[in-house]
């Protein structure tokens, strides 16, 4: 983190040029992040919020969802995708991922309900679901597609990029993304001008003017000041995302030698963005002790399946529900990939696995 | 342009004043919890946590993104959910009864007092077997009446969360906002008495229990990495902002001060005739976040004083219940008299600490003139 801003000498300038303004509040630099952000992904508006997890919550409340409506989600997401559709007192339906770490599109008709709300894929990890088979069953339905994309910024199928597919996509600015600000922060795109005005009023008490409260919102506004850290950094999100996925070249052309390792699939259609550099391990818990004791951030994104956690009990799912997620969680584990990583560093990683799978 | 007596315009607030005042303190912290990659979380939310707690005198304080978030984390700590009913005067800001609503529960709206906050006599005759929870909102900076309110909660079992966005360190009977109810709820939005540069905001409670679950509440349930005990929120308060408060936290007794003299040179300015200002009781301490005085002819005077330079705000001119998003509790005009008149009455003067005694000199004389 510290080395990101390692030389911003002139966001300091720029930010002590904007906290004498007083400007805190849905401020002017706030609009110029919005409009740069939705350049960057391709979309015709962005709304700053509070957090990927608010853009969830108030994608889902505006086109509709509410108490007893069931979503449809992937079984391995972060806690968070749940949470947001927890909040609306809606219900979480399951479907299992496959290798790609997204949900297995293929599961998700068979999931459909007279409840079913919305359809909320998860790119994770850096990949993205496949919206070119999601879109025609959202057609079919009439059921609405809300893109969890807060670890695929610049991801994208065929050159349409994360969060341009659905209704709205959700984006997190969370320290550890991609593209970051220096606290808690989200993004939610749309090509609607309905949903705009909509999010606009959710996320600022549902304030049509000072006085006035069209409905009732949320306070979740992504704050001015970050706002300036997000136009400094958004020039050099393009780059980031290029040395991400260089250096997961990298260590795919490496790994890909070593017995023990299985590298996911890597469809050439794809922009993978590696939020999350991930392969299958054998005798993975070993192999993450031994690279953590040599001082390796390795890591596993996660452990445990959000349809096993205790939050989610009252569902009643029983391990085995989603073999493939219960799978991968016994086997995955993610390697440090960020931009600042130095070829020495990775090929100290590499050396690494190769000698303990010797 | 005619103009006021200073010559110059008067602003409503003035935050660029207050930056210019702790440039050179600020500055240096800004760039330490920059430099430290500790942006959400860590030590300075702890320290900034600990040194609230001391303040408001209570055993714990969580620190989260907003004094909204805190009313919604504390009403479902304290166990209200879908159904239940929550006792609220109609005349506060959108957020308290915003609260309510997003967590299912049914807000009852209670009238005020000629002082603007919830009247305690009206408060018993709309308890019913669903009412859960009463929050008082201390509007303005002055607390709501307190004792009077706790006897009725604890006669009848139900909580007590004090909205206390406006009411940083005031006090009934030297005992603090947010010490009363089983649950306090502070702002720290860049507009309150202590405020960050961004979002922000912080509960208080003395129960163990609730403060646990809401530090679970505010990071997604999380109870450690990997555990989700329950499913909470993201609400979390910047380093940054947690920083900049733990510095502005021990300016604020002289902030409170400066705020309590200029309301008392109003008092002694304002001709007593005309205006009509809602006066503070021996037992309470009184922060003024806000300087609302109670006037004829409202209106015109807004923006007599508006052509005079001198800037003033209206806290708030459509009662809640009033509001299109409440159209579906169904109220209608002469719901709460009280509340109504004083929506068309209200005017909130500057009274911030960078206000001085010759502003509060020219807007008194400009309306004393007018009203006259």
């Amino acid at each position: 983190m510290a080395q990101q801003f390692s030389d911003c000498e002139d966001l300091w300038d720029k930010l002590k040029a904007f906290v004498a303004t007083g400007d805190f509040t849905l401020g002017k630099p706030l609009q110029e992040f919005e409009e740069a952000f939705a350049k960057l992904v391709g979309a015709r508006y962005a709304i700053g919020v509070n957090s990927g997890t608010d853009a969830i919550k108030l994608s889902l409340k505006a086109v509709g969802v509410g108490h007893g409506n069931e979503v449809i989600t992937t079984a391995n997401t972060f806690v968070a995708t749940v949470g947001a559709i927890a909040e609306l007192g809606a219900i979480p339906v399951f479907v299992d991922c496959d290798d790609t770490f997204c949900m297995n599109v293929d599961l998700v008709e068979a999931a459909v309900t007279a409840e079913t709300k919305a359809f909320l894929p998860v790119h994770f990890t850096g990949y993205m679901t496949d919206m070119r088979k999601l879109l025609p069953l959202s057609e079919k339905y009439g059921i609405p597609i809300i893109e969890d994309a807060c670890q695929s910024i610049l991801g994208a199928i065929d050159g349409k990029k994360a969060g341009t597919w659905g209704e709205a996509g959700a984006f997190s600015l969370h320290p550890l993304k991609n593209v970051n600000v220096w606290s808690d922060g989200g993004v939610i795109v749309t090509k609607s001008d309905e949903l705009n005005d909509k999010f606009r009023l959710l996320r600022n008490h549902g304030l049509a003017d000072r006085d006035t409260v069209e409905l009732l919102g949320y306070n979740s506004r992504l704050d001015t000041f970050q706002a300036v850290v997000g136009n400094w950094l958004l020039p050099s999100a393009l780059e980031i995302s290029e040395k991400r996925i260089e250096n997961a070249a990298f260590y795919d052309r490496e790994l890909r030698k070593i017995n023990g390792i299985v590298i996911p699939p890597r469809p050439s259609d794809f922009r993978i963005v590696y939020h999350l550099y991930i392969v299958f391990a054998e005798r993975r818990d070993e192999l993450l002790d031994f690279l953590v004791n040599r001082g390796i951030e390795a890591k596993i994104h996660y452990p445990t399946p959000i349809y096993r956690q205790p939050a989610l009990a009252h569902l009643g799912h029983r391990q085995g529900a989603f073999p493939v997620a219960d799978r991968q969680a016994k086997s995955i584990i993610s390697f440090p990939c960020d931009q600042h990583l130095s070829v020495a560093e990775m090929g100290f990683v590499v050396d690494s696995v190769r000698e303990f799978y010797a | 342009m005619t103009t006021n007596s200073t010559g110059f315009p008067i602003p409503y607030v003035n935050l660029s004043a207050q930056w210019s005042q702790e440039r050179d303190q600020l500055l240096p912290i800004i760039e330490e919890v920059l430099l430290s990659g500790q942006y959400v979380g860590g030590k300075y939310v702890e320290e900034f946590e600990s040194a609230a707690a001391a303040y408001c005198g209570v055993k714990h304080v969580v620190a989260l993104n907003s004094g909204t978030d805190a009313l919604v984390c504390g009403l479902v700590a304290m166990g209200v959910g879908r159904g239940d009913e929550v006792i609220t005067p109609p005349n506060s800001f959108i957020a308290s009864t915003g609260a309510i609503v997003h967590i299912g529960a049914v807000p009852v709206f209670v009238d005020v007092c000629a002082d603007q906050n919830i009247d305690p006599l009206l408060i018993e005759r709309t308890i019913t077997k669903k009412t859960k929870a009463i929050m008082p909102v201390h509007l303005t900076g002055r607390m709501a009446s307190m004792e009077a309110i706790s006897e009725i909660a604890s006669g009848h079992g139900i909580s007590v969360i004090e909205d206390a966005a406006q009411a940083i360190g005031s006090e009934f009977a030297s005992k603090k906002s947010g010490s009363w109810g089983l649950v306090g709820c502070f702002s720290t939005h860049p507009l309150k008495n202590l405020n960050a540069i961004g979002d922000g905001g912080f509960l208080t409670t003395n129960d163990d229990d609730i403060a646990q679950r809401i530090r679970l509440m505010r990071s997604h349930g999380l109870a450690d990495r990997d555990k989700a005990e329950s499913f909470g929120f993201v609400s979390r308060m910047d380093s940054l902002q947690a920083a900049i408060l733990g510095f502005r936290l021990k300016q604020l007794p002289e902030v409170t001060a400066k705020r309590r003299a200029n309301a008392n040179l109003y008092r002694a300015l304002l001709s007593s005739e005309t205006v009509f200002i809602p006066p503070d009781l021996e037992k309470e301490l009184n922060t003024y976040h806000t300087f609302v005085i109670q006037v004829d002819r409202r209106d015109e005077l807004k923006s007599h004083l508006a052509q005079l330079g001198i800037s003033t705000s209206i806290h708030y001119p459509i009662p809640i219940h009033l509001q299109p998003a409440a159209k579906s509790l169904g109220h209608e005009i002469g719901d709460f008299p009280v509340t109504e008149e004083q929506a068309s009455r209200i005017l909130t003067l500057p009274v911030n600490q960078f206000t001085t005694d010759a502003q509060i000199d020219a807007i008194s004389s400009a309306i004393n003139a007018f009203l006259k």
